[in-house]
């Protein structure tokens, strides 16, 4: 099956679902005529043509990347969400410099002046934003205990 | 004019300048662009607590001075930012390659200059009597003109119109997420607390834009191309020069009435200028092989074109590409909706901004001519430390925000959704439009309708609203009868990124 047909199928999926969860989208006092579900049905409604016309008029398919690339995209997205989840934890200076090594490495960086650049970057950051427009970045619980 | 007055704080100097320089870095740098570096800095301006005219000087600045740091990459490197530079490599890498990139890039940057400054006069005068016009807009008008700018920006998209619709689908579904305003029901929050005041349109854009060009340029492993030796300086001769008067003029003014229209922009006000002064030129020119008009004409016209579209998005309220949707967001979040009354309601805004702007482009002069060399050593930066740079200054300005990780995850997510969007050439400026444009839509529909007691005629009622339908219809038939018409000409050109 060529890709726009994948892309057309999943595009109709996703507008008919949103149009069955916005039948739940009842008012009990309508406050306008027109009510919380018109826009998400015209919304559906492009989807889902969207969708019907990658279907029914498919274009050649688009090279993906290699195996390899698609590791290391996996491992930046993944790097990412770690992030994410670690910034409370280790606060915004050692999450920053870990994730921004890793996203140097992955650009094929050097690991020593990688780490370095990352640790550089996060502490002018830290500074930039913490002390100079006082915007508050996480410290870190760890370090807090 | 009390606009200078504004112009002329220190503050406001300063962010001039730093807004123009930074434009001008990142629309030289690959994997940045204008809508990154405005959606970045956003929060920050939050943060800071700066008056909204002065982030809006800083903001804008952005905007254009990254038109003028285009041309030096694609100048030098024939790698174009935007493709509103695209027209401006074929010239202007063929001079670099003659020996002849110092004119060439000093033909650029006055061109962007005339062009610029030509165009602020055409906003100082039109604004006002758009809005004087506009203040006759009810919701019904509204709610046709920003279909309006849904369908123009969907046509002008390159690739298919039917996957503009489905991005613009897209992006105003992300409008719809969170408490209804009108009857306080929550949609599409997936039972997150964190979704019910909506998605932030600055974590949207960052993971659609500035996320996924980082997993993107992942695919391309090459250490990045080293700019060519800038040889000699950045001169040229005033005979030279004034030889591109007239084309610098025309270039302006074809690139600010294009501006002013939603979905056109920099790309169709270059292409357009280039190809109106190769006729102009006729036998005499040298187009394709580097003539200096070819350079000039797209550089006045991409930068004009800049302040064009700040028409519709200062006095209407309503963007037509995805720069100005989020200098829109951005407005908004400052407290400023702009329309017909900003002009009246907040006048040092507007003309603190357009003296402001006078300001920038003579900085941007400047700097480009003196500086070009500096500049262009920051192409030498090494992509593993540039890039993932711009993904931690991303990450701070998601992180300031709301304070929250969760927006760290959904930018994420967006931008693993904004990879395959360009992978799959869905256009990426259409989500944002919806996602600014889109609670607007809504609120003008329900309140059109509301007045009108449920009757959808209201909608087609005016001669104002039938003419914008009209438009909205007529620029959705366009591209498809332009392709029947004209048998696509292919240019010399190299493959353009998506216009911001």
């Amino acid at each position: 099956m060529s890709q726009d047909r994948v892309i057309g199928g999943l595009l109709a999926a996703v507008g008919v679902t949103l149009a069955l969860e916005a039948t739940t989208f009842d008012v009990a006092f309508m406050t306008d005529p027109v009510g919380p579900k018109a826009l998400p049905f015209l919304v559906a409604v492009m989807l889902v043509v969207g969708g019907a016309v990658a279907w029914i008029r498919p274009r050649g398919d688009v090279g993906l990347p290699s195996a390899n690339v698609f590791l290391r995209m996996g491992s930046a997205v993944v790097a990412f969400l770690v992030y994410a989840a670690a910034l409370p934890w280790l606060g915004f200076f050692l999450s920053t410099t870990l994730v921004v090594t890793a996203l140097s490495l992955l650009y094929r960086g050097p690991l020593l002046p990688s780490s370095a650049a990352a640790a550089l970057l996060s502490g002018g950051l830290w500074l930039l934003f913490v002390r100079l427009l006082s915007l508050p970045l996480p410290v870190g619980e760890l370090w807090i205990r | 004019m009390d606009g200078f007055g504004v112009a002329f704080e220190p503050l406001n100097i300063f962010l001039a300048l730093a807004g123009v320089g930074i434009g001008t870095f990142v629309g030289m740098l690959p994997g940045i662009g204008p809508i990154n570096a405005i959606a970045i800095l956003i929060p920050v301006t939050f943060a800071a607590g700066i008056p909204p005219e002065s982030a809006l000087i800083l903001l804008v600045g952005i905007y254009y001075g990254s038109q003028y740091g285009n041309s030096i990459s694609t100048i030098l490197l024939n790698v174009p930012g935007t493709a509103s530079a695209v027209v401006t490599a074929i010239d202007g890498h063929a001079m670099t390659k003659a020996g002849r990139a110092g004119p060439a890039l000093a033909t650029a940057a006055v061109a962007s200059f005339v062009g610029g400054t030509f165009s602020i006069f055409g906003l100082v005068l039109f604004a006002p009597v758009l809005a004087e016009w506009a203040i006759r807009f009810g919701p019904a008008e509204y709610f046709a003109l920003m279909v309006f700018a849904f369908s123009a920006l969907s046509s002008f998209a390159s690739g298919s119109l039917v996957r503009a619709l489905a991005s613009t689908g897209f992006g105003l579904w992300l409008a719809t997420v969170g408490l209804d305003p009108n009857s306080a029901i929550p949609r599409y929050t997936f039972g997150r607390i964190e979704l019910l005041d909506g998605m932030d349109f600055v974590v949207v854009t960052i993971g659609l834009f500035a996320v996924s060009e980082v997993l993107q340029l992942l695919e391309d492993t090459s250490a990045g191309r080293s700019a060519t030796a800038l040889t000699g300086r950045v001169v040229i001769s005033a005979k030279e020069l004034a030889s591109t008067g007239w084309t610098m003029v025309r270039g302006g003014i074809i690139g600010f009435i294009v501006g002013v229209l939603p979905g056109a922009g920099g790309t169709i006000a270059s292409f357009l200028a280039y190809s109106t002064e190769e006729r102009v030129a006729g036998a005499d020119g040298r187009f394709g092989q580097g003539d200096i008009r070819g350079v000039a004409a797209p550089e006045a016209a991409n930068n004009a074109s800049v302040n064009g579209a700040l028409i519709p998005l200062l006095t209407l309220g309503v963007p037509g590409s995805g720069t100005t949707a989020v200098l829109l967001g951005a407005l908004l979040g400052l407290g400023i909706t702009p329309g017909p009354l900003l002009l009246e309601e907040q006048p040092d805004l507007f003309w603190g901004l357009a003296a402001s702007m006078y300001v920038g482009n003579a900085f941007l002069l400047l700097l480009n001519l003196p500086l070009v060399g500096f500049f262009v050593r920051a192409l030498t930066v090494p992509r593993w430390i540039l890039i993932p740079g711009v993904a931690a200054l991303a990450f701070v300005a998601v992180y300031a925000v709301a304070g929250s990780s969760f927006d760290l995850v959904l930018m994420t997510l967006f931008g693993v959704v904004g990879y395959a969007m360009r992978k799959f050439s869905f256009p990426l400026a259409p989500v944002v439009l919806g996602l600014v444009l889109g609670p607007l839509m809504e609120k003008n529909l329900r309140r059109a309708m509301a007045l009108s007691g449920g009757d959808w005629g209201v909608l087609f009622d005016s001669p104002i609203a039938i003419t914008l339908w009209v438009l909205a219809l007529a620029s959705l038939a366009a591209p498809l009868l332009l392709a029947r018409l004209a048998p696509r000409r292919d240019t010399a050109a190299p493959e353009p990124r998506e216009e911001k």
